[in-house]
């Protein structure tokens, strides 16, 4: 997928976006953070180049490209964009998080077979059946090819009750 | 002679069962990869990266190889069947493809985009067999300010080819840098940017930061209510083009063939160009170029050709010189360096039977391919009619693998989660992301062997201009990232190249 900025016919009077700004913002802070521990970490040492160096210029190119982006943005602001589906990304994120942390506690399988429930069943509206095929597949199927198939370990779950019966 | 009998016995390890096994599985995932729509190459190729992880290091590279050149050959069929491409670099084939579906004409066109594939891919393969002795023994006598500089033009190549902003471009470039200094310092062993994390001591795990900036986010910035595409398969009978087609077909084949091999070998060049150019050049120099646009095989036939022959060809400077030509062969060679195998002339000289068993797999993967994907056309066109909650939470799951298994650890779901959000953002701040993965990969070699030049000089910044490969390279990047100064334009059709 491409997202394309449109920008704006220059005399156009479209005032630059909060959210580029917030960017742009959000970059130059970074860039002047690693600048500042660069010089912590040592610009040079008798050897030659210290740990510092190459953090330091990619610092200065951070803040300098910043800089020049803010003055392109405000001689000819870019056009808003699409934007995103605000609840696609809250739970997307938010599902993602919740598995990460039940995973090493549950297990691999519980926690995917809920997770995947809930995007199929729940945000995905499929009817109960494929719901169920298609969550086991995904977890314990996945757990078992990858376990016993591939040789890749996935968690098992911390719970002795739930290890002992395999989940 | 001795190359001809290194290549005879990569093909005697790439024929052993297992081998081929890894071949046709990788073909096989890489043209599902390329099939689905938002599941890019690089991605594709990152995720599917813990499957290998217990194979040995000629079968992890062989499958992933196959993973690689398979999303060239997928992302055909949507876009002839759809007009939508599967990924970038079957962008311009929507255009003469799709109407060759409306004419009914789809199997042919798929056909012949498989076949030119085949040829494309094929070609470059010689020329990668060719290419690899002298090119590695000139590769030898490259030294760490050779290396710093060559990898400077290929970041600044790639630079100035992404997107419609160099200063975007470079903030991309800047913060793949960043994130791959993350870690212990490998020289005075200090740790950089890890905020008292234990687990950012290693630095931050490629896949999760691949998996989450190019997958996560293209799933984070879908639409709920997205429809199932309807999709019809062309029948067995439909497939073979009529004997005018294989005709017209065959020199826009053969420059598809050129223009493809000559791109891929430049570092920072996509397929996405090479499709772009080939279709130019199509333009410029069929008999049928008042067609072109309404149907016409040179435009399918053109442009497949080319992408797979770029496919294969930017795989030559990844094994003579260790330097990525795009942010999917940069995904590769992370995966090189994690199975312990350094890509350059070393790879033929430490790992000969490994480096030549995967260059006698590109010629066994392009047949299979071949085999692959015009029979079954019919099997690639019913995963288009799967539902999107269904794909999207089947990614989701191969993504939280993907992310997990690297170093079997939580933590890293956790900065996949993180850098999802990041690309969803830089998405929508219009920041390409290709130079992002470059620098990530290229990060942490291109400051060892700037630190050794400068080492080597005692801190004499002069060593980069006092030798003259090196001082040709540097002036050469420098002219590349200062020619939108000196008003030296790159061509409209490149700035818009949606891969980078």
């Amino acid at each position: 997928m491409t997202t394309e900025s449109v920008t704006t016919k220059a005399g156009s009077t479209i005032r630059v976006a909060p959210g580029v700004l917030a960017g742009i913002g959000a970059f130059a802070a970074v860039g002047v953070y690693v600048l500042v521990s660069s010089v912590g970490l040592g610009l040079w040492t008798s050897l030659g180049p210290g740990a510092g160096m190459f953090p330091f210029a990619m610092g200065t190119l951070l803040v300098a490209m910043s800089a020049v982006w803010l003055l392109q943005e405000l001689r000819r602001p870019s056009a808003r964009g699409a934007g995103v589906d605000k609840e696609v990304v809250i739970s997307v994120v938010t599902s993602l998080v919740i598995l990460a942390a039940v995973m090493d506690l549950l297990g691999f399988q519980l926690s995917m077979f809920a997770f995947l429930l809930y995007h199929l069943k729940i945000r995905g509206r499929r009817t109960w059946v494929p719901s169920l095929i298609i969550a086991l597949a995904g977890s314990v199927g996945a757990f078992y090819a990858f376990n016993y198939g591939l040789n890749v370990a996935l968690p098992v779950s911390a719970f002795t009750p739930l290890n002992l019966i395999g989940l | 002679m001795e190359t001809l009998n290194e290549l005879l016995g990569g093909f005697a390890t790439a024929m052993t069962w297992q081998n081929l096994l890894f071949a046709f599985l990788g073909c096989l995932l890489g043209t599902i990869i390329g099939v689905l729509p938002g599941v890019g190459p690089v991605a594709g190729v990152a995720l599917l990266i813990p499957l290998t992880l217990n194979l040995d290091p000629a079968g992890s590279i062989i499958m992933l190889c196959a993973i690689f050149y398979g999303t060239q050959y997928g992302g055909t069929i949507t876009s002839v069947l759809l007009n939508t491409p599967g990924e970038a670099s079957s962008a311009i084939t929507t255009i003469d493809g799709y109407a060759m579906t409306k004419m009914g004409r789809a199997g042919a066109a798929l056909t012949l985009a498989a076949v030119g594939s085949f040829i494309g891919g094929t070609i470059a393969t010689a020329g990668l067999v060719a290419a690899a002795r002298p090119l590695g023994e000139m590769g030898l006598l490259v030294g760490p300010p050779e290396f710093f500089a060559l990898m400077v033009v290929g970041i600044s190549l790639l630079v100035a080819l992404a997107g419609k902003s160099m200063v975007k471009a470079l903030v991309s470039g800047a913060l793949g840098l960043l994130i791959s200094m993350v870690g212990i310092d490998p020289v005075a062993g200090a740790p950089r940017f890890t905020f008292g994390i234990d687990n950012l001591m290693d630095g931050v795990s490629f896949v999760a930061v691949i998996v989450g900036v190019f997958g996560l986010s293209e799933i984070l910035s879908f639409r709920r209510n997205e429809p199932t595409p309807v999709v019809h398969a062309p029948g067995f009978r439909q497939l073979f083009p009529s004997r005018t087609e294989w005709r017209r077909s065959a020199p826009a084949m053969a420059r598809g063939t050129g223009v493809g091999f000559g791109l891929g070998l430049i570092p920072g060049m996509t397929g996405s160009v090479s499709s772009l150019l080939s279709y130019a050049t199509e333009k410029r120099f069929s008999r049928f170029r008042h067609e072109l646009g309404k149907g016409a095989v040179e435009g399918v036939a053109g442009p497949e050709t080319a992408n797979n022959a770029h496919a294969n060809a930017a795989l030559i400077p990844l094994f003579t010189l260790g330097i990525p030509a795009s942010p999917t062969i940069a995904v590769l060679m992370g995966a090189f360096l994690q199975q312990g195998l350094t890509p350059g002339p070393s790879l033929f000289t430490e790992h000969s039977e490994i480096a030549w068993a995967i260059i006698a797999s590109l010629f066994i993967g392009n047949v299979l391919l071949l085999l692959l994907n015009v029979p079954l056309v019919g099997l690639w066109t019913s995963i288009l009619r799967v539902p999107t909650p269904i794909l999207t939470a089947v990614i989701l799951v191969f993504m939280v693998i993907g992310a997990y298994t690297i170093n079997f650890s939580v933590f890293d779901v956790y900065v996949m989660i993180g850098f999802g959000l990041l690309g969803l953002a830089l998405r929508n701040l219009d920041i390409p992301l290709a130079p992002m993965v470059l620098t990530l990969v290229l990060g942490p070699l291109m400051e060892r062997s700037l630190r050794e030049s400068l080492e080597i000089s005692q801190g004499d910044f002069t060593v980069f201009t006092s030798r003259p490969i090196s001082a040709v390279l540097i002036g050469l990047g420098l002219l590349i990232i200062c020619s939108p100064l000196l008003k030296l334009r790159k061509p409209k059709a490149l700035m818009e190249d949606p891969e980078a």
